[in-house]
């Protein structure tokens, strides 16, 4: 009887469910019937409809349910597709957008824990099962109010790189004040390393100190030097931080030759290790940072090749790339042959891939059981580029490159490929199984290395290169932040990166609101992308704080004043501070003692809820009324 | 494999910050486990009352699993309230003659992908060997029976 009532469709309040189950594009659809699912659901007590579609997450699948909120067919939703971690906010701000309540929601997680975990009619089954206990809860659901807390404004960003630079500065532009956070004592990262930027060959300084010196005057910028955080709570809005600060190491000491005289606050560029931006702490000390967002900019580090891998740490002539392009700043700018170290370097090969598309069961795996198989992305195009140098610059210095593939991806990266063809640099191609081999040289070939190789591009011919320099151009890995991620609890992927909450959708969020990733902490990039993704992260920071509020989900304990007793009981059972108290209230004229929740102060935790006797007091949007009809459903023998 | 029909049920509590991402993991890796376990996701279990537990064997649930975040857990003191609470539900479920190890209390980490199939074979087989809640209730009166007339 009570089901008839729900169905009505006379715009009443009866929950009219509306179920939407997603194929995901065949991840889910190849597995679960979802024909057969839609039919059955649609039969479930109090449904309006069941849909289904490819994508529900894409705007046409978004669109389906919004059409059916504006047109008063539904006022409950359930989705069933991936796991609510990924688009359970998408929904509910579809529903928003519609003009529902979006707390009338409820996910089932039918791709991780069904279609890719179990095959079959059991699938199906369990999906639907799922899906009436979803549709159960959602019928239960009351529209919420969405609690408010002031936030400041004020953002922290984690590492002084450039993609940390220019997320300051994005962020105190926007009217934020911003604490810019570096555990060395120098601004500028590892591009401080480099010389000319590829493709477009533009000095790395200026690029830092551009920032760098916009940093400095901004007033709402607060720079910290050897910094580290060793403190983290809160929640977006009101984190707080603490700082760690303490003097420079002494290896990290700027010798004050290395220092140009300071001028009138202009920033200091000291090559390979960055610009000082202004007094370093001088004593230990410990800072307190309370602030609304934080962006997470810690960087990348160069792959250390392992003893012996092409040669490195035993043959003197074999160098990373990045020690190779610090080199070649610093060499005579230009002459007939490149000169290292008062050596004529007449010949280098150059090899791709070293660190990165690692493959097991050919790649040797790191200390810790790590291969790094993704692509580091920015290498080929570094190469490139440095060779291009090189044949610009010394024209009797030769360049050997031993590639797997050549991806040079970006705009003007193609370009870099052809003009190193046209400046004569000569290509080897090798596969993984048979990588080059990095030898001493018998001395026939004039050079202290040769380097051999089964050349793809002559269809496996075996070509010995003569060479007095060996560069590796060595990928990206994350920089070691083992410290932050279990202290700010930051998910980090198979490739140890970090992880954002969606690749294409949410590309710099992470899924604790308010924490934001930008740069190569998150995935190789190079320096444009860096950028590109730290004024994506700082906009994001921005739109979180604008309003000056942010709005939390209040799944927080409420209580049924009809109910409640005044037992006290749940103050016992409380494991927040003073998040419920007793108070008095008159009630037909008596006065008698009930229990208040103090939303504020509140976890939700529902500790209390077990402990009252009289059931008076619930955690909004998961009550255990809702509970106990998702499991009287998925106890139900209704078979899909 | 499968929830064929009169196979029993394994209802899952999982915390939302540890085991529910514990069992998406289990899916983003693909490893098979039996269809017949139904995962709940809760902010804390600690919001059960004893009752709770009783009704879903009342309800048909053969098995369930706690997955809590154990030491991980968020909420300060709420794990220790849910062992205790956990405690008292046995009790109860003994004087009901419900075989205990239908409810069991651990802790699955948010990558815990082999403990989690594991938790999930081993109630699969204490279901499989104790039938339907309830059924042991009877040897359970026999065997009081039995000891009082001895």
């Amino acid at each position: 009887m009570e089901e008839k009532r729900n169905l009505a469709s006379d715009g009443s309040d009866a929950p009219r469910v509306g179920i939407y189950i997603c194929h995901c594009g065949g991840n889910i659809s190849d597995h679960v019937d979802v024909e057969v699912l839609c039919e059955k659901a649609e039969k479930i007590p109090g449904v309006a409809v069941a849909r289904r579609n490819m994508f529900m997450c894409s705007d046409p699948g978004q669109e389906l349910i919004m059409e059916d909120i504006r047109s008063g067919k539904v006022n409950r939703i359930v989705v069933a597709s991936c796991s609510p971690s990924l688009h359970e906010m998408t929904f509910r701000s579809a529903l928003e957008r519609a003009g529902a309540n979006p707390y009338v929601y409820e996910h089932a997680n039918i791709r991780e824990q069904v279609s890719w975990v179990h095959h079959g009619e059991p699938a199906t089954e369990k999906a639907f099962q799922l899906i009436s206990a979803a549709a159960a809860k959602a019928r239960l659901l009351e529209p919420l109010e969405p609690l408010r807390v002031e936030a400041r404004r004020h953002a922290t960003v984690i590492g002084a790189g450039i993609a940390g630079l220019r997320a300051a500065v994005d962020l105190a532009d926007r009217g934020f004040q911003v604490a810019l956070l570096e555990k060395t004592p120098f601004a500028g990262g590892r591009v401080a390393r480099l010389d000319r930027l590829a493709p477009t060959g533009e000095a790395a300084s200026e690029a830092i100190l551009s920032l760098a010196r916009r940093v400095m005057e901004h007033p709402a910028i607060t720079f910290y030097p050897c910094a580290q955080v060793v403190g983290f709570d809160g929640y977006v809005g009101n984190f707080s931080l603490e700082l760690q600060v303490e003097p420079p190491a002494a290896e990290d000491a700027v010798p004050p030759s290395n220092l140009p005289p300071a001028g009138d606050g202009e920033p200091v560029f000291v090559p390979s290790r960055g610009v000082l931006l202004g007094p370093l702490p001088t004593e230990k000390g410990r800072i307190q940072v309370e602030t609304g967002v934080v962006v997470l900019a810690t960087g990348f580090k160069p792959y250390t090749p392992r003893k012996g891998e092409y040669g490195y740490g035993e043959l003197p002539e074999v160098m990373t790339l990045p020690q190779f392009i610090e080199a070649l700043r610093d060499a005579q700018a230009d002459g007939s042959v490149l000169m290292l170290s008062g050596r004529p370097i007449r010949s280098i090969a150059m090899i791709h891939c070293v660190g990165s598309r690692q493959i097991p069961g050919i790649h040797e795996e790191d200390a810790s059981g790590y291969l790094n198989e993704y692509c580091s992305r920015t290498c080929c195009s570094a190469t490139l580029f440095a060779a291009n140098q090189v044949r610009t610059r010394y024209p009797e210095t030769r360049v050997f490159e031993f590639y797997r593939d050549i991806r040079a991806y970006g705009r003007g990266q193609e370009e870099l490929y052809q003009e190193a063809a046209r400046n004569k640099v000569l290509f080897l191609r090798f596969e993984p199984e048979d990588p080059p081999r990095v030898e001493r040289s018998d001395g026939s070939s004039g050079t202290p290395l040769v380097v051999r190789v089964k050349d793809a591009l002559t269809f496996g011919e075996e070509v010995q290169v003569p060479a007095d320099l060996v560069v590796l151009a060595v990928g990206m890995e994350p920089t070691g932040i083992q410290d932050l991620v279990d202290l700010m609890k930051l998910p980090v992927g198979a490739d140890r990166f970090l992880l954002e909450v969606h690749p294409k959708l949410r590309p710099v969020e992470l899924a604790t609101t308010g924490l934001l990733l930008a740069g190569t902490c998150q995935a190789p990039m190079d320096v444009s992308e860096a950028c590109n993704a730290a004024s994506a992260a700082a906009s994001k920071a921005a739109s979180l704080l604008a309003k000056g509020y942010v709005q939390l989900d209040p799944f927080v304990a409420e209580v049924d004043m009809e109910k409640c007793q005044g037992t006290g009981s749940c103050v016992e059972a409380c494991l927040a501070d003073g998040a419920i108290e007793l108070v008095d209230v008159v009630v037909n004229g008596e006065t008698v003692r009930r229990a208040r929740v103090v939303q504020a102060l509140c976890l939700g935790c529902g500790a209390c809820v077990a402990a009252c006797p009289s059931g008076a007091i619930q955690v909004k949007g998961s009550t255990l009324a809702q509970f106990e009809a998702m499991v009287d459903a998925i106890a139900s023998h209704e078979a899909a | 494999m499968g929830a064929p029909a009169g196979e029993g049920k394994i209802l899952i509590l999982a915390t939302e910050s540890c085991a529910y991402p514990g069992a998406d993991a289990v899916g983003q890796a693909h490893i098979t486990y039996p269809a017949n376990t139904y995962i709940l996701k809760v902010k804390a279990p600690v919001l059960f009352p004893e009752e709770f537990y009783l009704r879903c064997f009342d309800k048909g649930i053969s098995g369930i699993i706690v997955m809590s975040c154990g030491v991980e857990c968020p909420y300060e003191g709420a794990y220790e309230a849910l062992a205790k609470r956990i405690d008292r539900v046995y009790q109860l479920m003994k004087q009901r003659g419900l075989d205990i190890r239908r409810l069991r209390l651990t802790s699955i980490c948010t990558v815990c992908t082999r403990a989690f199939v594991n938790e999930v074979k081993q109630m699969q087989e204490v279901i499989r060997e104790l039938g339907p809640p309830g059924s042991e209730t009877k040897t359970s009166e026999e065997a009081a029976a039995a000891a009082e007339s001895a």
